[in-house]
């Protein structure tokens, strides 16, 4: 009873404490336990800590814990703040109690969702640097076997750099828990070296449990792993990466690592310089972008330090490219040769070069190459394996670049070129047949070779002669030729292939010469025969024998003549004559031509000499073709054995050499064409028939190869020439001139005047051209009709052939005048003239009283007056001024005062001057000048009248009247100038002109009128260089202040008009258009 | 006067000449040389290079007070020394460039034939004074330096044939010194001063 009583006691004051805990939590007083938190790492345990208040710190609690699983409560005590329970599968209620303070407990309740997730932070197995490649290598455990199988994991790996710990890169990495502990390993390539500073690497991870409903978070970081660089090691120096291999177009870090105390003077790629950054105070680096192609030795990266040099070398380059091109083949049945391009160089040498190797598929068997780098084909070997046929090969390519490779499959027995035939040489040996031998080496024995052996000689075409034999293994061949040309140098060669699966062709072997021994010839020569003039002998030409039928060097030739068995001539011609004479006299015979040369005779060809007597033997004309002469003729049944066409080339002065050629007895048309023949030269021939007796002439036919254009004019002459005809003779062309046969003459015509200028008639192009073709060759004069009298014609022959025409011969003939016509021009204006002057005459004889009141009135009209006349003329500015007439005219003087009206008129005549044109006095003082003309008359001494076109109005003239009026005009005369007057006075008027006639007749100039001349003192005009006026250094400009003088112009001294119209302008004189000039004077002497 | 015309005072004079002649055929191709090696390795001619290991310095304190024999050893260290290096220089070259610019490879084996061809002159030079010539450190010499970086390998050559260069100018003179009759006896200088 007191046992159960105590027992009450104890569970009463336990549920007291639990209520008085949940009250303490609920109310969370100080000095309680509080702030509860739970974390798991792994998902089985948590980790549960919470915080006590100062008063209890110290103190030992009293930890209970119960979940639903459990039906007792689970407790312990602690001293530290933090307990370890199980995870709950949904919560777990926890009781606190701290020691010392009766009501310092406290209950939680712990659901999952309480709970954090947060697993350990991963472990770093190892971390491995692979420096060559700047690659580091990070290994870690998973810890999988703490967690359930299938957990998805994440991996969040950090790298750092430089002593600062840069974050350079951050990576994730996935795997998947598999309960059991995994080690996990990722690899990382660093853009710069790994010696040039220290890396360093953390890992976290992150388990997505998803059964877990509590928060899940990343692990902490693992401590970082380091990889120190260079710069981190002491004494560690240098350039890196060192020499590294890396392909064109790379972003390249190479970085200097150097000693504490040392500074670095620059860093270089190649020859450029870069700028630095800085890694650390012991390493600095240089970024190159896009590196190009190195040269064989490298790039040098050259670190200059202030007291040494770091470097290392780079080797920029491309991966290989795949083989292009890959062939293989046997030359002998032991290797096989394959073949292949490389394609781009890869730009590696040496160590770092392209390596080939030959890989056999079938047999496994793998073959190392040596290839030359320099060549653009590269070569590789593979030994012929026994029993197969088929081999697949693949060929690798590899550099420290890349690789690439090729494959081929090939069947050997079908990729056979053997090797070139070696030791050609020739065994055996007659006029046509020959034994050639060659060795090839190589084991053919498993096919047939097909030789191709080559023929040449300098007479020949090249042959090619096949022949076809079983291989052998490195043996001999032979093959007999034969059908040889005797006596020809030959020259062999040969070449093999595979006979039943072609591939290729060896090279062709050394060539070998060998000539064929001689044979007889193989027919007698083409013969002839022609009787001499004198017909005492027999000419018997023969043609020499060609090459393929000489067989040898024909040394002479046979002629025998026969009549039956009888020889009665024999001789031997050696060569090279092609002819030879056989005396007979009159009688025939059979004549036998033999060739010999060193082997032996040939055939004899044999010819009659009986000529049989021909009838009526024409001569026709052959047709040239332009490369021969066409020759025809007509059947002749009679002729049995063919005919004969003969001709006969000359050149020059030699004697003409006889020529023939032979045909069957149906035959009526040859081309005959030979290398001699020559355009434009006429060629004879002579065609023989043969009949079983003898040779028959039939017919002569001339002809030429090629027909030109005559080479010469014919010749003619005019015969005969009439007012209104012509008749021409003409000569014929010589034959070796006409260049082809004549077709007729052209005679052209037409009016013409000799003249060595003149085109030919036909190139002329003159319509009044007549041409007549004389096409009828026996007319050798032809008379031209319709021309016209005493007209001058040119005439032209020319002759023409079927080449074309000749060059013409021209002649130019006047035809004689035609008499009637001209007395018919003669007596028609004659019997005209008559008829007018006797209509005239009744004409005058009815009118007499009209003309005699109108003509002679007995009372004089005064308008009819001569003097008036005069005056009329002057007043109204007539153009020709006529001599006063000096028998009506009684008065010494007459002045004549014109009106106002009359003024222009005095204006138009040659008295005017440009002044005076030009400006008009208003004063009126030299009005008398212009309309008051005064004429003064005395009976001259002496008066000339020069007839002298002045202007360029050739229709007008002008008389220069002379006139004495020193009776009635005083000129101011200078007083200088009196001595001259005085003579002149003396001498009375000298007319200008008189002096220049005197100078042009100069010849009948008498020394009395010379004198004269002396004495008259004025004579400006005959001073030739005052002819040349209006140049201001004359002497007329000197004196041009006289007013009155003009110079140039005829004038007297006592004269105050200028008597030849001054000229226009002063600055551009016209001798010509003053109306007089000397010039004028040589021009119109013939006139006069 | 008697000595200066002994056989083999003449045979030493001729040998001297020719030596003269070599070494100074061997300045002006290993002249070209460099200039080729500079330019083909991309380097800079002026660039300083350390001392090259193994190689004797051509330059050296008291060349005046060295005795005859002094000098001929001397020398044929230095070109036994120069014979390997550029042994070494040549299968390096063939290594690293293959048959890309073989002319520098002729170039560098015609150097190495005339240096091997000076060794065997100075090695019958002192064989006419009846010295033992030192033997080859081929066999129980010391081992083969590290393998050096490419960088290393140029700037070595480019050393290698600049002491070279040196040496075959020092050569001359030292073969000059030795075909002068010594003073004190009229003949050539004895060999046998050597301490």
């Amino acid at each position: 009873m007191w046992k159960n009583s105590n027992l009450r006691c104890l569970l009463a004051l336990a549920i007291l404490c639990l209520r008085s805990l949940t009250y303490s939590q609920e109310i969370a007083s100080l000095g309680d336990p509080q702030n509860l938190k739970c974390v798991t790492r792994n998902l089985h345990k948590m980790l549960c800590t919470w915080d006590i208040s100062s008063r209890g710190r110290h103190g030992q609690t009293d930890f209970c814990y119960t979940t639903n699983d459990l039906t007792t409560q689970v407790c312990s005590k602690t001293k530290e703040r933090r307990v370890e329970l199980p995870v709950p599968e949904r919560s777990i209620t926890v009781t606190i109690k701290s020691s010392g303070t009766a009501f310092a407990t406290k209950e939680f309740v712990i659901h999952q969702k309480d709970i954090s997730f947060v697993p350990d932070p991963p472990h770093i197995l190892s971390l491995m640097p692979d420096f060559p490649t700047s690659t580091l290598n990070l290994k870690w455990i998973d810890n999988g076997s703490v967690f359930p199988y299938g957990l998805d994991a994440l991996w969040q790996i950090q790298i750092l750099r430089k002593e600062a710990m840069e974050v350079v890169t951050q990576v994730t990495y996935y795997s998947k828990l598999t309960h059991e502990n995994i080690i996990l390993s990722w690899n990382w390539t660093s853009d710069m070296p790994l010696e040039c500073t220290s890396h360093y690497v953390k890992i976290r991870c992150y388990i997505n449990a998803t059964q877990f409903v509590g928060p899940k978070e990343w692990s902490d970081w693992s401590p970082a792993g380091m990889i120190p660089g260079k710069d981190a090691e002491p004494g560690g120096s240098g350039v890196f990466p060192l020499d590294p291999v890396v392909a064109v177009g790379s972003d390249l870090t190479f970085c200097c690592v150097h000693e504490e105390d040392q500074r670095i003077t620059n860093m270089t790629y190649g020859s450029k310089s870069y700028t630095m950054m800085r890694l650390s105070s012991r390493s600095h680096a240089i970024k190159v972008l896009n590196a190009s192609v190195s040269n064989s030795s490298g790039t040098n990266v050259v670190c200059r330090l202030e007291n040494g040099l770091e470097g290392s070398v780079v080797f920029v380059g491309y991966a290989p490219d795949s083989p292009q091109n890959l062939s293989c083949e046997t030359l002998n049945f032991l290797m096989i040769k394959c073949t292949w391009k490389p394609g781009r160089p890869s730009g590696l040498y040496g160590e770092r070069r392209t390596k080939y190797s030959l890989f056999e598929r079938t047999s496994g068997k793998n073959v190392s190459c040596e290839v030359s780098e320099m060549n653009k084909d590269h070569v590789c070997g593979f030994p012929v394996l026994p029993d197969q046929k088929i081999y697949d090969f693949i060929l690798g390519v590899s550099n420290p670049l890349g690789q690439a490779q090729s494959s081929l499959l090939v069947d050997i027995t079908q990729r056979v070129r053997p090797k070139t035939p070696e030791k050609l040489t020739v065994t055996g040996n007659n006029s046509t047949s020959i034994q050639l031998r060659w060795f090839i080496n190589g084991s053919f024995a498993e096919i047939r070779l097909l030789c191709q052996i080559e023929i040449t000689s300098s007479h020949y075409e090249r042959k090619l002669h096949n022949v076809s034999m079983p291989g052998r293994k490195s043996s001999t061949y032979s093959a007999q030729l034969s059908a040889l040309h005797p006596d020809t140098k030959y020259q062999f060669r040969v070449r093999c292939s595979a006979a039943d699966h072609f591939w290729r062709w060896s090279d062709w072997s050394r060539g070998v010469e060998q000539t064929t021994s001689e044979a007889p010839p193989a027919r007698g020569p083409d013969i002839w025969r022609e009787r001499s003039p004198s017909g005492e002998s027999i000419i018997v030409f023969w043609k020499p024998l060609s090459l393929s039928e000489t067989n040898g060097k024909i040394v002479s030739h046979e002629v025998s003549c026969h009549l039956l068995e009888t020889v009665l001539e024999h001789k031997i011609v050696f060569e090279p004559s092609s002819s030879t004479e056989i005396k007979l006299g009159k009688s025939d015979c059979v004549i036998s031509v033999v060739a010999r040369n060193h082997a032996g005779s040939s055939p004899p060809s044999r010819i009659t000499s009986v000529e049989l007597p021909s009838d009526n033997v024409t001569t026709d004309q052959a047709m040239a073709m332009g490369n021969g002469i066409n020759i025809s003729w007509d059947s002749y049944p009679n002729m049995t054995c063919g005919y004969i066409v003969k001709w006969c080339h000359s050149s020059g002065s030699e004697p003409c050499s006889v020529d023939w050629q032979k045909f069957p007895s149906n035959t009526t048309n040859v081309v005959i064409k030979s290398a001699l023949f020559k355009p434009g030269v006429r060629y004879n021939f002579s065609l023989y028939g043969c009949k079983s007796m003898g040779y028959q002439l039939l017919k002569n036919i001339t002809g030429y190869m090629k027909e030109l254009p005559p080479k010469t004019a014919p010749n003619f002459i005019v015969e005969e020439t009439s007012s209104d005809s012509i008749l021409v003779k003409w000569e014929d062309i010589p034959i070796d001139e006409c260049r082809g046969f004549l077709k007729g003459y052209l005679l052209s015509f037409a009016k013409g005047e000799k003249d060595a200028l003149k085109p030919r008639l036909s190139e002329s192009g003159n319509p009044e051209l007549k041409v007549n073709n004389i096409t009828d060759l026996t007319k050798k004069s032809m008379k031209i009709l319709d021309l016209q009298g005493k007209t001058s014609y040119q005439l032209e022959l020319q002759a023409y052939t079927a080449g074309g025409l000749s060059p013409p011969n021209s002649l130019y003939v006047v035809t004689k005048e035609d008499s009637v016509g001209l007395i018919i021009a003669i007596l028609i204006p004659v019997a005209v003239v008559v008829l007018l002057g006797v209509l005239a005459s009744i004409f005058c004889y009815r009118k007499r009283e009209w003309i005699k009141e109108t003509f002679y009135p007995e009372i004089p009209n005064p308008e009819n007056s001569k003097a008036l006349q005069f005056q009329r003329n002057i007043c109204e500015g007539n153009k020709t001024l006529k001599t006063l007439e000096m028998n009506p005219c009684t008065p010494n003087s007459v002045e004549v005062v014109e009106t106002q009206p009359s003024a222009p008129k005095i204006e138009d005549t040659e008295m005017m001057s440009p002044a005076e044109e030009t400006t008009v006095p208003e004063d009126g003082s030299d009005s008398e000048m212009e309309n008051h003309v005064v004429v003064s008359y005395c009976p001259p001494i002496i008066e000339e009248e020069i007839s002298n076109p002045p202007t360029d109005e050739p229709g007008e003239s002008s008389q220069v009247v002379y006139i004495d009026i020193q009776s009635m005009y005083q000129p101011q005369i200078k007083p200088e100038e009196e001595p001259e007057i005085d003579i002149v006075t003396t001498a009375g008027y000298k007319p200008q002109m008189q002096l220049s006639i005197r100078a042009l007749k100069i010849e009948g100039h008498s020394p009395v009128e010379e004198d004269l001349d002396k004495t008259a003192g004025y004579r400006p005009q005959t001073n030739t260089n005052a002819w040349n006026m209006g140049t201001p250094d004359s002497p007329g400009s000197v004196e041009s202040n006289n007013e009155n003088v003009s110079f140039g112009s005829p004038c007297s001294i006592n004269s105050r008009q200028f008597l030849l119209p001054p000229k226009d302008d002063e600055d551009s004189p016209k001798p010509i258009n003053t109306g007089w000039s000397f010039t004028h004077f040589f021009q119109n002497k013939p006139n006069d | 006067m008697a000595a200066a015309d002994s056989p083999s005072a003449a045979l030493r004079r001729d040998l001297c000449s020719r030596g003269i002649r070599l070494a100074g055929k061997m300045r002006a191709d290993v002249v070209d040389l460099l200039d080729a090696y500079v330019e083909q390795q991309g380097l800079d001619a002026s660039a300083s290079v350390a001392a090259v290991e193994g190689v004797p310095l051509a330059a050296v304190e008291r060349w005046d007070e060295q005795t005859g024999t002094q000098r001929l050893l001397e020398n044929l260290a230095a070109y036994r020394a120069f014979r390997a290096l550029l042994a070494q220089m040549l299968e390096e070259q063939r290594e690293q460039l293959g048959e890309a610019d073989a002319g520098l490879g002729r170039a560098l084996a015609a150097v190495l034939l005339q240096v091997s061809a000076f060794a065997y002159h100075l090695e019958e030079l002192l064989r006419l004074e009846s010295r033992g010539i030192p033997g080859e450190e081929e066999e129980d010499g010391p081992p083969p330096p590290p393998r050096l970086s490419l960088f290393e390998q140029k700037l070595r050559g480019l050393g290698v044939l600049r002491e070279l260069a040196q040496w075959a100018v020092r050569s001359v003179r030292d073969l000059r010194q030795l075909a002068k009759p010594s003073p004190a006896t009229g003949a050539a200088p004895s060999l046998a001063e050597s301490p």
